[in-house]
């Protein structure tokens, strides 16, 4: 049924002009269906009315019937014991009789020979009869007066005539005349009958129609709407799960739509759209590796010479090339201060730039995620002492080794536990790892000035600290937040802050025990 | 006369750190620029120890240190690869090229001195002035 509704797109009309064609087919149909079941009703009413037509014929046709039984009873009656009044009455009815006859006017084409012959019949029976009375009558006159032997014979003559007549001629008229009226009365019978017949199969065919028409009017109805729902749908839905497609930031399918309405304009535009938006996005991408290449290069290139600054300033500061004043070295150790926060923000816009060009890559090793701690707590022990911090630890010995990049590890954890140390002025920091799950959860907890909710989020963002005067006093580069966030996701883990102002911080994450290496969107 | 370093280093401020630092420490020090120049010194000067940059002109410290480790003859110098902090997993491809050490960049004098002191043969000790 698929071929439907894409027949349907398929046709070059606007979705109004299609609907409105539906509803004019339904219509249509309708109308029809109307038209049909009026007719069927209108030949219902003219059956009935023959029905009663007939019925009065059939009652007419028998009272001719048995007028004519009776008459020619009566005649033969008459004729046998024939006087004046008797014959005078018979004539009378006969004359009423013909009159009667006339007024049958509901006669059918077929039946007008078969009519034609009872009247013919009947008019030819009145006039043998007239001329068989006429006979009597006059023999009976004569027979009456006595006055003539001859005319006597000759009276009696006539009647025999008259007798004669009646043997021969009127007996097989009337015969015939019964004959042809009982035709009448069956033919009219037998057209009731078939007229019931014709009625009841009428019925059943109209009946078949009806239902018939019915049908097919609700499969009409029903092909159409699902048709052009399902040819407004479909590309509907496509084109939402494209949208969702293009949101989820994937500009390189086309979403294909047969129609050629307005959807299919619709789809057209999408694609459109989807091309352009991915024509900007590869130029956005494109623009992005550029920038994060170039910072990979520039960085590499000003490490260079910084170390070499670096490595002279350690050399002199060592007495290497002789004894240095105080005044000098004071100076100089400025220099290596300075010299060593601007090689920290070089390799971290180094990472963060790699990160940002996806060329940032873990190396995966076993390692001990208890002696990266104490490695670390060991390395920044002196800067607690110096700002009389106290630095605890909560490190069980039996942790597992892990599977990830050690030296990033490291690096997190310097990042987190160096950062507790120079924000809190007194007080304590804590550094807990513990295992759960196949993860460890590692915590370091201050009792620093604390981060308002408000900026919590943007702390992980580069160059972002809570309160940004405090970046250059801290010696913190505002990155390395963010680079520990996203090493930690890298490895499949999670990196959040808890903390309230005035109380401190607590700087969590998960880490898989066995890590493997996500790649960073 | 201490121990005899090659430091192979095509930078010039790297080179002159390193001779610096070393030679300040009693030891004797001879300098390559090149991979080429730094498999040529090997042979020629059969150093106690090999400081080797990776990213050099020409050959590459890792293809310098496989041709160094090559010749039965000098097989036994220990070389400490000197890898740029930039680029990651250098530590495994130093060891797999036959490095039997590894300092990242940067590094500072301070720290090299205590590798160098790692991987030079026990009973020659420096002669620190």
């Amino acid at each position: 049924m698929s071929w439907l509704p894409r027949l349907v797109a398929r046709l070059p009309a606007g979705v109004h002009a299609k609907l409105l064609a539906a509803f004019l087919a339904i219509a249509v149909l309708l109308i029809t269906v109307s038209i049909v079941g009026l007719q069927a009703l209108s030949r219902a009413n003219h059956r009935a009315e023959d029905l009663a037509k007939l019925h009065r014929k059939i009652a007419a046709y028998r009272q001719l019937q048995h007028d004519t039984t009776s008459q020619l009873y009566s005649v033969a009656s008459a004729l046998l014991a024939p006087d004046d009044r008797t014959l005078d009455a018979m004539l009378r009815q006969l004359n009423q009789f013909g009159y009667d006859l006339d007024r049958l006017q509901f006669v059918e084409q077929d039946e007008q020979d078969l009519f034609a012959q009872v009247r013919s019949d009947y008019e030819e029976f009145i006039k043998v009869v007239t001329h068989a009375i006429e006979r009597i009558r006059s023999g009976a006159r004569t027979d009456a007066g006595g006055r003539e032997v001859i005319g006597r014979r000759a009276a009696l003559l006539a009647a025999g005539q008259g007798r004669e007549l009646q043997l021969t001629r009127i007996t097989a008229l009337a015969d015939r005349l019964e004959r042809l009226t009982n035709q009448l009365v069956n033919k009219a019978e037998a057209d009731m009958v078939a007229s019931i017949d014709d009625g009841q199969e009428a019925y059943r065919t109209s009946q078949r129609a009806g239902i018939a028409f019915a049908l097919g009017s609700i499969a009409l109805a029903l092909m159409l709407g699902y048709a052009i729902s399902w040819s407004v749908i479909g590309p509907v839905k496509r084109m939402d799960a494209r949208l969702r497609e293009i949101a989820a930031g994937d500009f390189s399918q086309r979403v294909v739509v047969e129609n050629r309405d307005e959807l299919g304009t619709l789809a057209a535009n999408l694609n459109r759209m989807s091309d352009e938006l991915g024509h900007l996005y590869r130029q956005l991408e494109t623009a992005s590796r550029h920038k994060s290449e170039f910072l990979a290069n520039m960085s590499h290139e000003l490490r260079t010479p910084l170390n070499a600054i670096l490595g002279y300033t350690e050399l002199i500061t060592d007495n290497i090339y002789g004894e240095v004043p105080a005044k000098i070295r004071d100076v100089l150790e400025r220099v290596q201060t300075s010299g060593r926060h601007l090689l920290r923000l070089i390799n971290d816009v180094l990472d963060l730039a790699k990160i940002e060009a996806g060329q940032f890559t873990l190396s995966m090793e076993q390692y001990s995620v208890g002696d990266v701690a104490q490695s670390v707590v060991a390395a920044v022990e002196p800067l607690a002492a110096e700002k009389k911090v106290a630095l605890t630890t909560a490190i069980p010995s039996d942790l597992p080794r892990g599977t990830g990049d050690e030296r990033r590890i490291t690096q997190v954890f310097l990042n987190l536990v160096g950062n507790a140390i120079k924000f809190t002025e007194a007080g304590e920091v804590k550094v807990q790892v513990a295992e759960v799950d196949s993860m460890f959860h590692v915590s370091v907890a201050d009792t620093g000035p604390g981060i308002p909710e408000a900026d919590q989020q943007r702390i992980f963002e580069e160059f972002q600290q809570a309160d940004s005067s405090s970046t250059r006093s801290k010696g913190g580069t505002g990155l390395g937040l963010s680079i520990a966030k996203r090493i930690i996701e890298m490895h499949g883990g999670r990196l959040w802050v808890q903390s309230t102002v005035g109380k401190g911080s607590t700087f969590s994450f998960v880490l898989p025990i066995r890590a493997s290496a996500h790649t960073e969107e | 006369m201490g121990a005899r370093i090659l430091v192979v280093e095509d930078h010039e401020d790297n080179r002159r750190i390193l001779r610096d630092l070393l030679t300040s420490r009693g030891y004797e020090i001879i300098e390559a620029a090149t991979g080429l120049d730094g498999v040529t010194m090997a042979e020629a000067h059969r150093p106690d120890l090999i400081l080797m940059d990776i990213q050099l002109p020409g050959i590459d410290g890792y293809e310098a240190t496989r041709r160094i480790k090559a010749n039965p003859a000098l097989s036994q110098i220990p070389i400490i690869a000197v890898t740029s902090y930039a680029l990651g997993g250098d530590d495994v491809r130093a060891r797999e090229a036959g490095c039997d050490g590894y300092v990242a960049k940067p590094f500072s004098p301070r720290q090299m001195l205590v590798k160098v002191r790692e991987y030079l043969p026990q009973g020659r000790p420096d002669n620190a002035p």
